[in-house]
């Protein structure tokens, strides 16, 4: 059902998609805009103040303006087809996760019966792209950025997937709709249940997304700009969307594996995809406040972190769902 | 257990750590909003440097004696002179300050006996070609209209008013604090953008004010612009 | 330090058994970290002899904010040197300003009013915290948290403000002059920094929760860049540094000028001779100054600070040097007189360049992003070591 008309699933889905992607895309140039604020707020100062009347509301959209308008420069020695591509391959990849967001009990693109393995396949995209931009950027700074994004990101999606692995446990459904519907109470909310898989997957998000502390990638004291220190114009434009996008996409799953999704907070289903907003919004400012807050980690402090803290957490975690489960059970 | 140890109180001092930024978030920005707001400059800020003229006639008050051209250090100060075969008095025919090699120092300030050249709390001269930076007398003696100033007085006068009333050391210091205590709230950033005849009638008042001020403070000014052995010496020089 | 030991050598001998190494072997690459770089503060270059993260070889070129301030002062007259001393070090030129007038003062043999030395000091101190202001916040800033930066910045705006209503400017001050200062305070003055030295005490507690006990920043800064105490004073290192490396060297002690002598404070020291304790001694210092401060507003004489150079002056024929405690180690004046009314030469010291010649030593096989600690913990000020 779409505005009363009856549509086959997939014309529905295809709706879906694309009001979706046009929300999203808004709310990246919203999360810009919030961001400033909140760092300028953090940091006693005003953030922008002028564009728009409004506390600077449209800043973003004036940024992307001149963005756009920008030269494309692409240096000499790149490698033309990989240095192109990688932007369009991180966009495309950030805009794919979207797919399974449950927003609602019914406003979903596509309620995969294994969405969470579609959502962790679909990151690894980024990976690849962030390498491509550092190799195809022949420059030093970006190859050492995509190396360290690399690194940092196969080892952090290990612990970040045993750590969902308790929510599905529980739910006994890799299906997102599945997995919120079963935390229909709120001390059913799986941050109730599963804390330790929460601060796991919430660390490892934060790597996953490179913001700091885990900013190594773009580290900016060190690498310049990382990965993206060649790109201009429109191609740091979509870098940089799609990191806020990501860092959305990450709280939106958080939201939906452990804060409820679209429960409301007694147990109520109206207005769901307001309170999905809300959380997700609330996770985001989390993450930003961690950015403007903490120092940065080393480069293999952060390996250490992954592999001696966060993946035997992540088993303990599972292990002890696992055993509680049955013996409940 | 160590290890556990250290796992919780981490995690604890970086909760703590969030606290000390969340703190702020509540907190007012200590930050202005430039073009709307300014800062109200202090009076001894060194600014724009700028020619000084006597109020009531209008006429500069430089004697062209190149003290300050010779005290310059970098050589920003161009000055050509001529004398005046009625009054057998110099006057500059051309002061031209380079900005672009100002340091802002002050020390021409310093040098000068005649209330003449002074610093200044105005700050917003950015142009876009460098050129316009090179100020000559009539940009200069423009830029020093409205300033005030606390006029030294001439040697004769300066008996006069040492006989009325003897100079009373640390006096000065409370005068100067009341003279800025009325003068703050005209002063007042967000006022910059009230209209202009308002803004002109609010710095009469204000001149008005000071130069009432200043008729109890003259004796002392008068006592500290005495320079007297510097002033004759380096004369000497300049005339070579 | 397991990347100490890894040297590059060792690689390559292992990489020439094993089979599958010899098909994959490394290469050491060249990175120009700078003269544009975000945490060289200013125009520094290292140029790194890197393997992958790890650091082989850092060697440190400099020049590129060369100003030819020594020379320029040598066409000056003595009075109309001071305006340079200020852009010789602009992070703290208070304290430039003191050493030259000092040095000046010392051949000429002039007598300082005692109001004027203790306003000296009341000013340097305030100099020193707000210097050490911005260490603190850039020391955060290269580790990746950009927040202490900004809140540095909003404590030496105080300062700023408190310089700007006595003499007239927020950076380039121009204040202590040849025998005395430029202006006396103004009234009221002594409130606002007694209320600024109890505010910044307070404000210190903040800082050290926010960084002090938090893991990531120990993490990045304890056994990092250790400098052993010999191995700093043979590269003439000084000031907070060097105590971080267990020296106890303060000329505010060992060869006071001024009326430090009169002052009760303490010399903070390092134990580890780390990053850290070369950031901690800073931040005890902003206390230990805030005290001095205290002191020498209680025991403020009255009398006038000011003291009026004839504008030419000549000094006796010799040569001379004088030198303080600036917030970064030892900054010298060197005068030779030639009995004219300018110099026949005047030379600076700057502690940043002794500073800086430690670093490639003692960052040899660390990562980058340790380098960039070490580098920011060493507290480098491109203008003083290019002068």
């Amino acid at each position: 059902m779409f505005l009363g008309i009856e549509l086959p699933q997939i014309v529905l889905s295809a709706i879906y998609f694309a009001l979706t992607l046009g929300v999203v895309l808004l709310m990246a140039l919203f999360l810009v805009w919030w961001e400033r604020k909140v760092s300028a707020h953090i940091q006693v100062r005003f953030g922008p103040m002028m564009t728009g009347k409004w506390h600077g509301w449209s800043q973003t959209l004036a940024d992307a303006l001149k963005l756009l308008q920008k030269e494309d420069i692409v240096p000499r020695a790149a490698d033309k087809g990989v240095y192109f591509w990688a932007p369009v391959i991180v966009f495309g990849a950030t805009m794919m996760t979207f797919v399974v967001i449950p927003w609602s009990p019914r406003f979903i693109a596509a309620d995969l019966n294994v969405g969470i393995l579609y959502i962790i396949a679909i990151t690894t995209f980024t990976i690849i792209s962030l390498l491509m931009a550092g190799w195809g950027s022949n420059n030093k700074y970006s190859l050492l950025g995509g190396m360290r994004s690399a690194a940092q990101i196969v080892s952090y999606e290990v612990p970040l997937t045993l750590s969902i692995m308790g929510v599905v446990l529980l739910a006994q459904s890799l299906s997102m709709q599945d997995i919120v519907a079963d935390q229909n109470k709120f001390w059913n909310w799986n941050i109730i249940r599963q804390p330790l898989g929460f601060l796991v997957y919430l660390v490892a998000a934060t790597a996953e997304v490179n913001r700091t502390p885990f900013d190594l990638p773009e580290a900016e004291q060190e690498l310049v700009a990382g990965f993206n220190v060649e790109y201009s114009g429109m191609k740091f434009a979509m870098f940089f969307l799609a990191e806020f996008v990501n860092m959305f996409v990450v709280a939106a799953i958080a939201t939906a594996l452990f804060l409820g999704g679209w429960w409301g907070p007694f147990g109520n289903e109206s207005l769901g995809w307001l309170w999905f907003v809300l959380k997700s919004m609330g996770v985001v400012f989390v993450l930003m406040w961690f950015r403007w807050t903490y120092p940065r980690l080393r480069v293999d402090h952060l390996m250490e972190f992954a592999w001696k803290w966060l993946l035997p957490l992540a088993f303990l975690n599972l292990l002890a769902t696992g055993l509680i489960y049955n013996l409940v059970k | 257990m160590g290890m556990v140890k250290d796992f919780f109180s981490g995690i604890y001092n970086l909760v703590v750590g969030l606290f000390v930024t969340g703190k702020h978030l509540g907190r007012h920005a200590i930050t202005l909003q430039y073009p709307k707001e300014r800062w109200e400059m202090p009076e001894r800020s060194r600014g724009v440097v700028v020619l000084l003229s006597d109020p009531e006639t209008g006429e500069l008050n430089c004697t062209a004696c190149l003290l300050c051209m010779k005290a310059c250090p970098t050589g920003a100060i161009i000055i050509d002179r001529e004398k005046n075969p009625e009054t057998k008095r110099w006057f500059p025919t051309k002061f031209v300050i380079d900005n672009t090699i100002c340091a802002f120092c002050g020390l021409c300030e310093e040098s000068c006996n005649f209330d003449a050249i002074k610093l200044t709390g105005k700050y917003e001269f950015s142009v876009f070609d460098q050129s316009e930076l090179i100020y000559d007398m009539d940009r200069l003696a423009e830029l020093g209209r409205d300033v005030k100033y606390t006029p030294r007085k001439k040697p004769a006068a300066k008996k006069a008013a040492e006989q009325k009333k003897p100079p009373a050391e640390g006096k000065k210091p409370d005068e100067k604090k009341e003279d800025t205590a009325e003068k703050k709230p005209e002063e007042k950033p967000d006022k910059i953008e009230t209209n202009p005849a308002e803004k002109k009638e609010e710095k009469a008042e204000a001149s008005d004010k000071k130069t009432e001020d200043q008729e109890s403070r003259k004796p002392e000014e008068a006592k500290q612009g005495d320079l007297g052995l510097d002033k004759e010496e380096d004369k000497k020089e300049s005339g070579n | 330090m397991d990347e100490k030991e890894l040297h590059i050598g060792e690689h390559q001998e292992q990489d020439e058994q094993n089979p599958v190494a010899r098909e994959l072997h490394t290469e050491e690459f060249l990175v120009n970290m700078g003269p544009q770089h975000p945490s060289t503060h200013g125009v520094c270059r290292l140029l790194l002899t890197m393997d992958g993260e790890v650091i082989v070889k850092v060697e440190p070129y400099i020049g590129y904010l060369h100003r030819a301030i020594e020379k320029i002062c040598e066409n000056r007259i003595y009075n109309q040197i001071t305006p340079f001393m200020d852009r010789f070090e602009y992070v703290s030129s208070m304290l430039a300003d003191w050493v030259y007038a000092l040095c000046v003062e010392r051949i000429g043999q002039i007598e300082v009013s005692p109001r004027a030395e203790y306003l000296r000091v009341i000013f340097g101190e305030l100099q020193r915290i707000a210097s050490h202001l911005i260490y603190w916040g850039v020391f955060a800033m290269d580790l990746g948290a950009v927040t202490p930066f900004l809140y540095g910045l909003r404590e030496r705006e105080m300062i700023m403000d408190l310089f700007e209503e006595t003499c007239g400017q927020r950076l380039t001050y121009n204040y202590i002059r040849i025998g005395g200062v430029s202006q006396d305070i103004n009234p009221g003055f002594e409130q606002k920094c007694k209320k600024f030295t109890s505010y910044m005490c307070q404000v210190l507690e903040d800082y050290e929760t926010l960084l002090n006990e938090n893991p990531i920043f120990l993490s990045r800064t304890k056994n990092i860049g250790v400098a052993p105490p010999e191995l700093s004073v043979a590269y003439g290192v000084s000031g907070p540094s060097l105590r971080a490396s267990g020296v106890n060297w303060d000329i505010r002690k060992d060869d006071p000028y001024g009326y430090y002598e009169k002052f009760e404070f303490e010399i903070p020291q390092g134990k580890n001779y780390d990053t850290w304790d070369r950031y901690q001694a800073r931040v005890i210092e902003m206390r230990e100054s805030c005290k001095i401060i205290e002191q020498a507003l209680d025991g403020l004489p009255e009398g006038d600070p000011t003291f009026k150079m004839r504008a030419s002056f000549k000094l006796p024929e010799g040569e001379y040097y004088a030198r303080i405690e600036s917030s970064r180690g030892e900054m010298g004046c060197y005068i030779v007189s030639k009995g004219e009314k300018k110099p026949y030469r005047l030379k600076l010291r700057g502690s940043s360049f002794n500073n800086l010649m430690i670093i490639p030593e003692i960052s040899k096989g660390l990562k980058i992003a340790d380098l960039v600690a070490i580098f920011a913990s060493y507290d480098i000020i491109m203008p003083e070591v290019d002068r």
